[in-house]
């Protein structure tokens, strides 16, 4: 019987062997294969229900924080503030992942950074609250100040800090309501993303602000006068430009008419105040050239998606190339094939197209010294003790010009504020530069974007706040101008932003469920 | 005398004790980021119960095998954690049942002074493991639970005779098989190239077979049947010392489960969850699935108990408490584990090669092989190298019956180490004083 036992003996341990076999298969060979798979919702839920930390304001608005509501999920994510902070903040669905802050900020608030997960020996062992709380770089005063202007027009402001890169707010219209999309009703969640149509380039998902490119039209005067300023070909002084109705850019018989038929000319700093396009076209094509325009369009950041720290940012763009040279003129700039194009792309028409976030970056330039500092949104994360986990460190994006060129740029625009056609953004007591737009958006059509840039501060000191406000063409707005329509948005907006910041109450917590 | 066997077991269940209470501390850290409030009393408890255990074969199996037990002891201690992790009412019970446990060992040692005498009950056994087997088809008593009709219920009290039935079965099989195993090795009825015993002597064979697929069609429970099977063929072969018979049992078997796979939807549902899972996963395929993701999120080192999320498997508790130690403890955790019950089955074995008394040799082997392919069996089905039959892990599993039951299976071995231990040493002894 002992050759039996024996046997019995050798063929449990193979089948134990067999086990281990599978459970290394299981365990170690085809895990990530599980752990991924779709059926597989533990890490889902894991995350979906963990504790996650508070959203705010820099002064102290709660724009997204965690309740307990029991179930399988246990907690949901709410945004007090509804729409308002949606494209920032965006939200955190359980079928469609985290959007915005809650994507690119994921890790520090749940909890899950190397430093928060090993900051002490019982974190070792435990899964307790190590969230981080986030602070915005975002004022609610400022982004309730931008929606209110804005009102119900499509479009989009952009308020940033020119020193630092900090977005003080980021507002387009229309937004969306993330709390439905954050349920833990799941039916609810799937219903409210679908409604949404997330594809479409008019989706209320869509945060325009960063994320969608339009026409800049007369705004983007202000990059083609720092690429002239840069060429060193062009002064604010110089060359003079003649007074036209209309200009004939070389290899074309377009003419390039000004806003209104009207005639202008003169000096860049004359052009920029009553945004000459005759004189701009010509500035572009004729006396800064194709290759310096596309290096000044590329300093500011044209072509480059911004580093800001939210998803899918949007580049804006500037032709790459205007084709072959064809001669040099008598000041010895390049004439191109598509040197009527490159009129046309000075002028911030033909396939020029920005951001509001890259308008405000430019306005920025001009008040910063020439440099742009790269745009976030987050400024600190705190553990539930209130010891900082991370700060933002600013740093520089893009030098975009010299500081010489860029005070020279700042008092230009200065001008425009003070007597030309961005006179509405003026604010009492504050040093106010801009530059307005008009963008058609259809040849036959009259419908136009408006536009407007800026920065203000107080006299004497650097800028505090750049701006860009764009209200979109919508079928029979008709001729928006930048002047009549956009500033006075831009103008409601500065003021409050240039108001020293108070912090929120405390606000009383919302009973859970 | 004190012996070194005994030291070594003190030793070894102070070790259990130690990985227990460790493993619960951790997973109470786990789950809320402090030491378990009772840690004091708990491992106390713990203590208690072991040492307890420990005093029994102190006193009445002094020259026992000293590794079973702390061995039991590790496996029931890191079951009672997860448990516990799982179900705090259902680790209540646990704690309860294990006092039972301890004190059914304790009993059986005391009742039990040579494992000889219960040879002479060999047809009470198979009477009362038959009963016990087919309890739960009664009216009234039986209960379906879960799709197994595996129950019995006396008034408040809930039980799994089939628990108990095995060890009856065992039991009745080694007394069986010492009285018959000559007769049974003969073989006089040649069937094609197989030789086998006359037909009055493989009667008793036909009618464990017979038993096996009844609990198979009747009471829905795979698992057991196919380890009450199991236990006899190889409880036969090691008696008679013929693999002829492993032969016939495995196309018997084989055909009896073709049978029922034929008739029987629900056993249609588990082989095809056991094939391809992800065809229906989120119905049959559902647990199997959950278990591989729960391994699966485990990996090597585990999540670290209290971490997982093992709540997620259906019957994590019962069935699928080995996914749940492989999640939270890892493929090295899961494997400690395999590795655990591979010792108690080397001991088990090596207890039935030193005895010299067929029916103890025969008995610890059965035991042991009902611990090992029990073990065995679920694991297979919850790592998908089996169908998946619901039967418990031996000692890690909830369950109040099987741990009862599992501690006297225990007893017994220890009993058997014993007396063989204690024969030899009388042999030595008489052989000095010859010489």
């Amino acid at each position: 019987m002992n050759t039996q036992i024996r046997r019995l003996g050798l063929t449990l341990v193979v089948c134990f062997a067999i086990l281990f076999v599978q459970l290394n298969r299981i365990q170690v060979f085809t895990q990530n294969q599980l752990q991924d798979n779709p059926l597989n919702t533990r890490a889902i839920i894991r995350d979906f229900g963990a504790e996650r930390g508070i959203i705010s304001t820099l002064d102290g608005v709660v724009v997204a924080r965690s309740v307990d509501v029991g179930g399988q999920l246990e907690r949901e994510r709410r945004y007090p503030e509804g729409e308002l902070y949606a494209h920032v903040a965006g939200f955190f669905s359980f079928n469609f992942g985290p959007t915005g802050v809650e994507d690119v900020y994921n890790d520090l608030l749940a909890g899950q950074t190397t430093g928060q997960r090993f900051g002490d020996l019982s974190a070792l062992f435990s899964d307790e609250d190590r969230t981080g709380n986030l602070t915005l770089t975002l004022r609610d005063d400022v982004q309730r100040a931008a929606r209110d202007a804005l009102g119900e027009r499509r479009g989009s402001v952009v308020v940033l800090d020119p020193r630092d890169g900090a977005i003080l707010a980021l507002w387009s219209w229309p937004s969306f309501d993330p709390n439905p999309l954050s349920s833990t009703d799941l039916d609810l969640a799937g219903a409210a993303y679908d409604a949404l149509d997330f594809d479409e380039l008019d989706s209320p998902a869509l945060a325009k602000a960063y994320r969608r490119a339009f026409p800049p039209g007369s705004t983007f005067k202000v990059v083609t006068a720092a690429a002239a300023l840069a060429s060193g070909r062009a002064t604010p002084f110089t060359p003079v430009f003649p007074v036209s109705a209309g200009y004939t850019p070389p290899l074309t018989t377009s003419v390039i008419p000004n806003f209104g038929g009207s005639s202008c000319g003169g000096t860049m700093t004359d052009g920029l105040r009553v945004s000459c396009n005759t004189l701009f076209a010509e500035l572009g094509a004729e006396v800064v050239g194709p290759d310096p325009m596309i290096a000044g369009a590329e300093a500011f950041g044209f072509n480059a998606r911004p580093p800001i720290d939210l998803p899918a940012p949007e580049a804006s763009s500037f032709p790459s190339g205007f084709g072959a040279v064809l001669q040099q003129n008598a000041v010895g700039v390049d004439i191109v094939e598509d040197t009527p194009g490159l009129a046309l792309a000075s002028i911030g028409q033909k396939d020029t197209s920005a951001t509001p976030l890259q308008m405000a970056l430019v306005a920025a330039a001009a008040a910063n010294e020439g440099l742009i500092m790269t745009p976030h949104v987050m400024a600190e994360v705190r553990d539930q003790e209130g010891m900082l986990i991370e700060a933002y460190d600013p740093s520089v994006w893009r030098p975009a010009l010299n500081g010489t060129d860029a005070e020279q740029l700042r008092t230009m625009m200065l001008g425009v504020v003070t007597s030309g056609t961005a006179t509405g953004l003026q604010v009492p007591g504050f040093e106010v530069g801009g530059k307005t737009g008009t963008a058609q958006v259809v040849a036959d059509s009259l419908d136009t974007h408006a536009w407007i840039i800026g920065f203000a501060g107080p006299p004497g000191e650097p800028a505090e706040v750049a701006i860009a406000v764009l209200v979109e063409a919508t079928p029979g707005s008709g001729q928006q101008t930048g002047g009549a329509i956009a500033a006075p948005i831009a103008q409601q907006v500065l003021v409050q932003a240039l108001q020293p910041m108070v912090m929120a109450q405390a606000t009383v917590e919302d009973p859970p469920g | 005398m004190v012996s070194a066997e005994r030291n070594a077991e003190l030793g070894l269940l102070l070790v259990a004790a130690i990985v227990t209470a460790g493993t619960y501390s951790l997973a109470s850290l786990g789950a809320s980021d402090a030491l378990p409030a009772n840690i004091v009393p708990f491992l106390a408890v713990i203590l208690a119960l072991l040492l307890a255990a420990h005093l029994a074969t102190r006193r009445l199996a002094s020259r026992a095998d000293g590794l079973l037990l702390p061995l039991a002891g590790l496996l029931n201690g890191i079951g009672y954690v997860f448990i516990a992790r799982l179900d705090e009412d259902l680790a209540g019970l646990q704690a309860v049942w294990t006092a039972v446990g301890v004190g059914a060992f304790a009993l059986t040692l005391l009742f039990v002074p040579r494992v000889r005498i219960l040879e002479r009950y060999r047809y009470t056994f198979m009477v009362a493991g038959l009963g016990l087997l087919l309890l739960p088809l009664l009216p009234v008593l039986g209960q379906e639970i879960n799709g197994a009709r595996i129950w019995v219920s006396i008034g408040p009290i809930n039980f799994q005779p089939g628990e108990f039935a095995k060890l009856a079965l065992a039991l009745f099989f080694a007394g069986y098989l010492v009285e018959k195993r000559e007769l049974l090795a003969i073989g006089t009825l040649r069937i094609g190239p197989v030789l086998l015993p006359e037909l009055r002597h493989l009667g008793p064979v036909a009618l464990a077979w017979a038993a096996s697929l009844l609990v198979m069609i009747l009471e829905k429970d795979l698992g057991s049947s196919l380890l009450f099977f199991a236990l006899f063929v190889v409880m036969l072969w090691i008696a008679t010392e013929r693999a002829s018979y492993l032969t016939v049992s495995a196309l018997l078997f084989a055909s009896g489960a073709v049978l029922t796979w034929s008739q029987f939807g629900h056993v249609q549902d588990r082989v095809d969850a056991w094939i391809n899972p992800w065809d229906d996963p989120k119905g049959s395929g559902f647990q199997v699935i959950e278990a591989s993701f729960s391994l699966a999120q485990g990996g090597l080192t585990g999540t670290g108990p209290g971490l997982g999320s093992p709540d997620r498997i259906p019957v994590a508790e019962t069935d699928f408490i080995f996914a749940v130690v492989g999640e939270e403890l890892g493929l090295f955790g899961a494997t400690a584990l395999l590795m655990a019950f591979l010792l108690m089955i080397g001991a088990g074995l090596r207890i039935a090669l030193r005895t010299d008394q067929p029916f103890e040799k025969l008995l610890a082997a059965g035991l042991t092989a009902l611990l090992g392919i029990q073990a065995f069996i679920i694991v297979a089905g919850v790592t998908r190298v089996l169908p998946l039959t619901g039967v418990t892990l031996p000692f890690v599993s909830y369950g109040g019956s099987s741990l009862v039951a599992n501690y006297v299976l225990l007893a017994l071995l220890l009993r058997i180490s014993d007396d063989s231990a204690k024969r030899a040493e009388r042999a030595r002894a008489s052989a000095r004083a010859a010489a």
